[in-house]
């Protein structure tokens, strides 16, 4: 009959001492975990899991399809999906097996380990444990040979000779390591199992087989390869319970807290972020300590298997600012192991006091004030990890004890004293419209379908205040019924509240709130995508509920519907720079792709685009810090340029927000490749095509200028 | 008028604002006595066009000190009651002149930079509301008016004249609460802006502190001493002896070449009485054109590498 | 151990200006109310001596009129214990002084600070002119302060040029405090919305005094020409620059 006996070779005690091993490992196992859970429950508890159930669901899809391992480096996911499959099939083979003789045929005398059941067992688990080790292989392959940047452990925060990461190298080849011993030891005593006694129909095992029948060759059979099984089978054995009672305190503790991960973050991090209660005391002002996190972010720091991915795509990192988001969590996670979890109990160095405040000691102030929240790691990290969110409540926290940049805390100053970042009196804010040949609306006295948010940049910067032009100019022909709030509008505050300055930002909000709910409109768009989100995403935190697109969506709307219609075909060859606050934070990556492809230009992807797009360094608050980069590295803009320049022959960096115009019209120039590649806002574009008589009042406003 | 001018020194030399002084109490009508307070009064030279009178008045303290100056020329006030007392717009001078004024029911008016006589009457003009607006003050009622001129205004009365000078004993000084100790010389062994004829002044426009060396070197090439607009010195990129405003030193070179430099009042408080102000800046709104005698909107790295490659 | 400051709130000229029907002083209209820089600075630095001393009350004081109290809320949200208004419409130093004097006094402070200058009169002189009612020992245009909390103050005062006077002045003192001092602390938002439930009692001033001045007349400033626009390319403007300098450097 078709089956082998378990545990053949193997007197009554020693069975004894082998269920005695299972149960000690599982008992280290339990304890493991059940530390892991003491820790996260140390921290707080902020906000409940919005939809668990749904969320679990899609948890468990995105571990089973490998969605998020695959993206972007599709080789590495291939490696990870056979390592995952093989190891959950044979650790499932074993399971059944348990199953059938430690349940079934113990209490119910049922045997189903045999016969047609056998042999599709016996091929499935043989197939899965070869591809467990070709994944290994993989892996080492990468790892090894290609060393890719992601995986190399430099730091910019720290200088060289600070740190120490060869405890993580030594981990991550241990990992492997452990798994290629146990795949290899698996199919070891199973090739020495047949080679002892050869059963015709363990054919069905084709690897164990193949290596049986060559061992047999060799003259392995009989009692020797009896000897030789039974010692595969104990080092087999025991250094699987090794393993599975040491994934919680290892690297393989990923393998089950990036799902807990997955099932219990916030699916919109970032995008809107918490809401800090008016009458909260000032120690509950984001975090300072490491108690402060939440129960989510802690669990989160351990869901870090390491991969690299938020490194490779930080704009900080690449630049050289002393932010790697990957280090970030990393250094969050060695403090939250040396202070609160396994470590901190059985007081193993290095250890971490709780009381100590995380910034100033752990990490550098420098480190958080790089971010620019462009959200390029949260949006690829394959475990879900919240970065950005992390960083903001870090800074909610220095911004609570008033220690941040000077220059940020003179512009937040500013911003709550005249409510713009420029300095400017409110009388000046709808100057820009003096050059066009109508009357722009003002929404606050006459009702119109579209309330337009036009931002701080695209009212007081002169080159923006082109692109605002352009666009009334494109609306207006087209019969667009739009009105602007004028010397009322104040700065909504999305970047307020990114660098951390949560009561400024919900004042702000609550005051543009009173001031549009005064207004007679429909919906509201802007042409300032970080306008856009707060407005859209998270003015409803306060109350302010309304439909809100970005103009671009606009944009296309009028061209569908036929009021904007295209007049000149324009011939040129493009590219468009995706706006990290429509983009990512967002999802609108086609509208402004549809609003090129009908004013007929040639649309050249940059490499990065889409999700994967590089930030021009200016979010979050970034453009009114101090510099922090080191000499001699390019700025995330200028390497941006470099990227549209390498592209050859494009005419135009076409850009769909105002901080992205300033940042690329400085960056064509400073990186040296002016004349090369010039900036169109997609409004400048679109004005162009339509190709329409010049702005009268602007063309005898310039006649009158010229001596 | 009568015009009581308290001479200001420093480490044995005298400051070029007490000359100022005289031409401006010259021009009030006179007669001009200045006080000079001090160890060694006599070694002071105050031989200059429009000095009626010096009165020195002997002390104990060889540098300045608050309560000093105060009693010594609260007697000289009280025995000659000029109807115009002048001192400087300076640190010194804020350290007792208001003292005075509250002490003897003096009017006072500071940072003055015009004066005349309107009906035999006194106005000042100062600015007001960080210099955007200007005003005259009078002082009705008031036998005697203490104004604290701004430097650089006048010009220093040119040497000359032949002034009768006159000892006084000091009068009987208490306790002086506030001691002079000793001078600390500033951080950097660094220049003086205010006596550069030539600043090339720079501002936020600059954008990185990593641009201040290609102006310093085009600075140094022009042959101008390099001045900072405040937000440079806030930043931490340069130390405040380079900088030009009302916070900083008040200039008046012959050429005032500003860079990146929007003309916000309290710079252009200190450099306006310039000779020339030249002003680049990409903003062709920014204030400083509706102050500087030539400007240009052009990108100031453009026009610095242009300048660089001139012989 | 006590400190008080004496804090302005200032009003802020933006770049358009309108004056009231007399012209002796700007329409309130283009007007918006601040905390006077240097004032921030006193205030930051006040409370600094306090944490470097471990103990103290840190009062802050104000003439003006009823009205919005922005400048003494930020005070509180930066940390102060306490918050007085003298009520007085004063706008000239030496009446102000005189305005603070009773309530200052009152407090008997082991040091009182001020900021050199109010960004809105520029005048200088009402911490002088304070000291000099409260007999107090002054120091102005401070850019350092050492004290152990009793005994005399060491102080570093800033000269033209940049040459430091040390002085050693007695307590309790008055010091007039220059900005670069310090960096004023940031006060959030939430803080100053907590401050705004804190009470301010107001006192009364003492009688009117005679101000120091009269305004007769206030004005916008001549305007110049404007800059005469050098055109063309930068090289052309350089080369015309380069010829003015050596023009006016003759």
């Amino acid at each position: 009959m078709e089956t082998r006996q378990t545990f053949e070779g193997l007197a009554a005690w020693e069975i004894a001492i082998w269920y005695g091993l299972v149960a000690l490992s599982t008992a280290v196992l339990v304890f493991g975990c059940a530390r892991l859970v003491m820790k996260y429950r140390r921290g707080r508890r902020l906000s409940p899991v919005e939809h668990p159930v749904r969320q679990m669901v899609r948890s468990a899809a995105a571990v089973l399809s490998h969605s998020t391992i695959r993206r972007r480096h599709p080789l590495a996911g291939l490696g990870h999906l056979l390592i995952f499959y093989g190891f959950v099939v044979l650790f499932i083979g074993t399971v059944i097996l348990a199953f059938n003789d430690d349940f079934t045929r113990l209490f119910f005398g049922f045997d189903f380990w045999h016969g047609a059941f056998y042999l599709g067992y016996s091929l499935f688990l043989d197939v899965f444990g070869a591809a467990l080790i070709v994944g290994l292989v993989i892996m080492a392959i990468v790892r090894g040979v290609r060393r890719p940047f992601r995986l190399n452990y430099w730091r910019p925060d720290r200088q060289p000779g600070e740190y120490d990461r060869t405890s993580y190298v030594i981990g991550d080849w241990a990992f492997l390591g452990v798994l290629f011993f146990l795949a290899l030891t698996g199919f070891l005593l199973e090739a020495f199992r047949i080679a002892q006694h050869n059963p015709a129909f363990e054919v069905w095992s084709p690897v164990g087989w193949t290596v049986g029948q060559a061992l047999r060759g060799v003259g392995v059979t009989g009692a020797a390869a009896g000897n030789a099984h039974f010692v595969t089978w104990w080092l087999h054995g025991v250094a699987a319970l090794a393993f599975v009672s040491s994934i919680p305190f290892t690297k393989a503790v990923h393998t089950l807290v990036s799902p807990t991960n997955l099932a219990v973050r916030d699916e919109r991090a970032g995008k809107r972020l918490p809401w800090v209660a008016a009458g909260a005391a000032s120690e509950e002002v984001g975090y300072r300590l490491i108690t402060d996190f939440s129960w989510q972010h802690l669990v989160s720091l351990d869901a870090c298997t390491k991969c690299g991915k938020c490194h490779e795509a930080c704009p900080a990192t690449a630049a050289g600012y002393p932010l790697s988001p990957r280090d970030l969590v990393l250094d969050l996670r060695e403090a939250s192991e040396g202070a609160l979890g396994i470590r901190a109990a059985l007081h193993i160095e290095p250890l971490f006091d709780v009381r100590t405040p995380l910034v100033g000691n752990l990490i550098r102030p420098e480190t958080l004030w790089s971010c620019t929240q462009c959200m390029a790691c949260v949006e690829i990290c394959p475990v879900g990890i919240e970065h950005v969110p992390i960083i903001n409540q870090l800074r909610r926290g220095l911004v609570e004890q008033g220690e941040m940049d000077s220059m940020l805390q003179a512009t937040l100053e500013t911003i709550h004293t005249t409510g713009n970042s420029f300095g400017e009196q409110k009388r000046k804010r709808p100057r820009w419209t003096r050059d066009l040949a109508f009357q722009v609306k003002d929404i606050r006295k006459q009702p119109a379908e579209l309330l337009w948010f036009v931002g701080d940049y695209a009212s007081f910067d002169p080159r923006n205040q082109r692109v605002s032009r352009a666009l009334a100019d494109t609306l207006h022909h087209a019969g667009a019924d739009f009105g602007i709030l004028a010397e009322a509008e104040k700065t909504a505050g999305c970047d307020v509240r990114r660098a951390g300055e949560e009561g400024l930002w919900a004042s702000l909000a609550e005051e543009n709130i009173a001031t549009i709910k005064a207004c007679a409109f429909e919906r509201i768009f802007s042409s300032d995508p970080h306008s856009y989100h707060t407005l859209k995403n998270e003015y409803p935190q306060l109350g302010g509920s309304w439909t809100v697109i970005h103009h671009t969506e606009l944009l296309l709307e009028l061209i569908e519907s036929g009021q904007l219609r295209p007049r000149k075909r324009l011939a040129y060859r493009v590219t468009y720079h995706d706006p990290c606050t429509l983009g990512r934070y967002n999802g609108v990556y086609e509208a402004p792709r549809q609003v090129l492809a009908a004013l007929g230009v040639e649309l050249i992807e940059m490499p990065r685009n889409r999700a994967n797009a590089f930030c021009c360094g200016a979010g979050g608050g970034r453009i009114w810090m101090k510099e922090l980069r080191p000499e001699g590295v390019r700025r995330p803009s200028e390497q941006r340029i470099d990227e549209a320049v390498a592209l050859g022959g494009i005419d135009y960096f076409v850009v769909a927000c105002p901080k992205d115009v300033t940042m690329y019209e400085d960056a064509i120039k400073t990186s040296g490749h002016q004349g090369e590649i010039q900036l169109r806002e997609l409004s400048e574009l679109v004005l162009e095509a339509l190709d329409i008589e010049p702005n009268v009042a602007v063309a005898a406003a310039k006649a009158e200028e010229a001596p | 008028m009568s015009v009581l001018v308290v001479a200001e020194h420093v480490r044995g030399r005298m400051r070029g604002v007490t000359y100022e002084l005289v031409t401006a109490g010259r021009a009030l009508g006179g007669p001009v006595a200045v006080a000079v307070i001090g160890r060694d009064p006599a070694a002071l030279d105050m031989r200059r066009e429009g000095v009626d009178e010096v009165v020195q008045v002997r002390v104990e303290q060889a540098e300045f000190e608050n309560d000093v100056y105060q009693r010594v020329l609260e007697m000289l006030i009280a025995e000659r009651r000029p109807q115009v007392v002048l001192l400087g717009f300076t640190v010194n001078s804020l350290g007792y002149g208001p003292a005075i004024a509250v002490r003897l029911g003096l009017g006072l008016a500071t940072d003055v930079f015009a004066v005349r006589r309107d009906d035999g009457a006194l106005v000042a003009t100062r600015a007001f509301y960080g210099s955007k607006v200007h005003a005259d003050l009078e002082f009705p009622g008031k036998e005697s008016v203490l104004l604290l001129l701004r430097p650089t205004i006048w010009p220093p009365a040119p040497p000359g004249g032949n002034p009768k000078t006159i000892t006084k004993a000091a009068p009987d000084l208490p306790h002086s609460r506030a001691r002079h100790q000793e001078f600390v010389e500033p951080p950097r062994a660094d220049v003086d802006i205010a006596d550069a004829d030539f600043l090339l002044a720079i501002g936020r426009g600059i954008g990185d502190r990593e641009k201040i060396p290609t102006f310093e070197q085009l600075a140094q090439k022009l042959g101008a001493t390099l001045a900072v607009s405040r937000p440079l010195v806030d930043a931490g990129w340069m130390p405040n002896s380079r900088q030009v405003g009302q916070s900083g030193k008040t200039v008046k070179p012959k050429v005032y070449l500003a860079m990146g430099i929007s003309g916000a009042v309290q710079h252009l408080a200190g450099m306006k009485a310039s000779g020339t102000i030249i002003a680049v800046n990409t903003d062709p709104e920014a204030a400083i054109f509706g102050t500087a005698h030539y400007g240009a909107v052009a990108d100031l790295f453009e026009v610095a590498e242009e300048l660089e490659k001139l012989p | 151990m006590k400190l008080v400051v004496c804090v302005k709130q200032v009003k802020v000229l933006g770049d358009e200006v309108g004056f009231t029907a007399d012209s002796r002083d700007v329409d309130p209209d283009y007007l918006d109310l601040a905390l006077n820089e240097w004032d921030a600075c006193a205030t930051e630095e006040a409370l600094r001596i306090r944490e470097r001393l471990g103990e103290g009350e840190v009062v802050a004081i104000t003439a003006a009129p009823a009205g919005p109290e922005l400048a003494l809320r930020r005070c509180l949200a930066m940390g102060v214990d306490r918050a007085i208004r003298v009520e007085s419409a004063a706008v000239d130093p030496i009446s102000i002084a005189r305005a603070l004097a009773g309530a200052v006094g009152g407090e008997s402070p082991d040091l009182v600070l001020c900021g050199v200058q109010s960004s809105d009169v520029v005048q200088g002189s009402t911490g002088t002119a304070l000291a000099e009612l409260l007999e107090l020992p002054r120091v102005a245009v401070v850019t350092k302060i050492d004290w152990s909390g009793s005994g005399p103050a060491t102080v570093y005062r800033e000269l033209e040029g940049g040459l430091i006077d040390v002085v050693e002045v007695d307590t309790p003192a008055l010091l007039t405090v220059q900005t670069g001092i310090n960096q004023p602390r940031y006060a959030t938002l939430r803080a100053i919305k907590l401050a705004e439930q804190k009470e301010i009692p107001a006192v009364p001033a003492p009688d009117r005094a005679e101000p120091a001045y009269r305004v007769r007349r206030m004005f916008a400033p001549p305007k110049g020409q404007g800059a005469k626009i050098l055109q063309g390319p930068p090289a052309d403007v350089a080369r015309q620059i380069a010829d003015i300098v050596k023009e006016r450097l003759k």
